[in-house]
């Protein structure tokens, strides 16, 4: 496979990692584009039978933290607002996508990128590690982290929004309540 | 152990127990929903063709 190859077939997952860092569908499509220019400017760095997607993955994640401290002189990343995080409109029926959505956009950005690359690209803590640029340890803790804090501000175990905490007992209690009766709770997430 | 073996068992201790608890399955299957569509998008052309002009240059 060559660079230009293997720089097509891994842009999902640079979306993916875009978004959980920028919070908003548009700035992730512009964040992978100015990746994907800078990956292409730098190819004579990368070292062949090396790992790839950590290369770029550090790539996008470089230039994300690049664009976030010249944002910075003028704006808050924290001011984009959560909505735009979310997936489109057809998906936003869902009041557990939501709410989940809002309690993601919370959390700070590498925690965020830790949890969505584990959980949706099935990486280990290794390769997360090493697409992040820090020790192992660190990208345990940001995972282990990230869910705690989900957990806690879902569970209202921390103050959180109350009807967010109410909306997700409910559903949390009904999800239980199927798992004990044999029962599939799939669509619990739609309704 | 060879090292793809323990990068697997890594993998699985990632998302063993947290994952297999109520909250954890209910935390991935959210996360599935709200990323899995970005993930499956189709590539935009104009990035594609970013792409291909470089590799013909």
């Amino acid at each position: 496979m060559t660079f230009h190859d293997q720089v097509i077939a891994i842009l999902p997952k640079l979306r993916v990692q875009a978004l959980s860092l920028t919070r908003n569908r548009a700035a992730a499509e512009d964040l992978v584009q100015d990746a994907v220019c800078n990956a292409l400017a730098a190819q004579n760095s990368f070292i062949p039978g090396t790992n790839f997607s950590a290369w770029m993955h550090r790539i996008l994640r470089n230039r994300f933290i690049s664009d976030l401290r010249k944002r910075r002189e003028t704006t808050d990343i924290d001011d984009v607002p959560a909505s735009s995080f979310a997936s489109p409109a057809t998906h936003e029926d869902s009041l557990a996508l939501k709410d989940l959505s809002m309690a993601l956009s919370r959390l700070p950005a590498d925690q965020r990128e830790a949890l969505v690359m584990v959980v949706i690209q099935g990486m280990s803590y290794e390769a997360l590690a090493e697409a992040t640029d820090c020790a192992v340890g660190t990208a345990k803790s940001r995972v282990f982290r990230a869910r705690r804090q989900l957990e806690a501000w879902m569970s209202g175990d921390l103050p959180a929004n109350d009807k967010l905490r109410i909306k997700v007992k409910a559903l949390r209690d009904a999800m239980d309540a199927r798992r004990r009766a044999g029962q599939s709770s799939d669509d619990l997430m739609l309704s | 152990m060879t090292a793809g073996d323990k990068r697997k068992s890594s993998a699985r201790e990632t998302t063993g127990e947290d994952q297999d608890s109520p909250f954890g399955i209910w935390l991935s299957r959210g996360l599935h929903q709200l990323f899995d569509d970005v993930a499956n998008e189709p590539i935009p052309d104009e990035l594609l063709r970013l792409i291909e002009e470089d590799r013909n240059k």
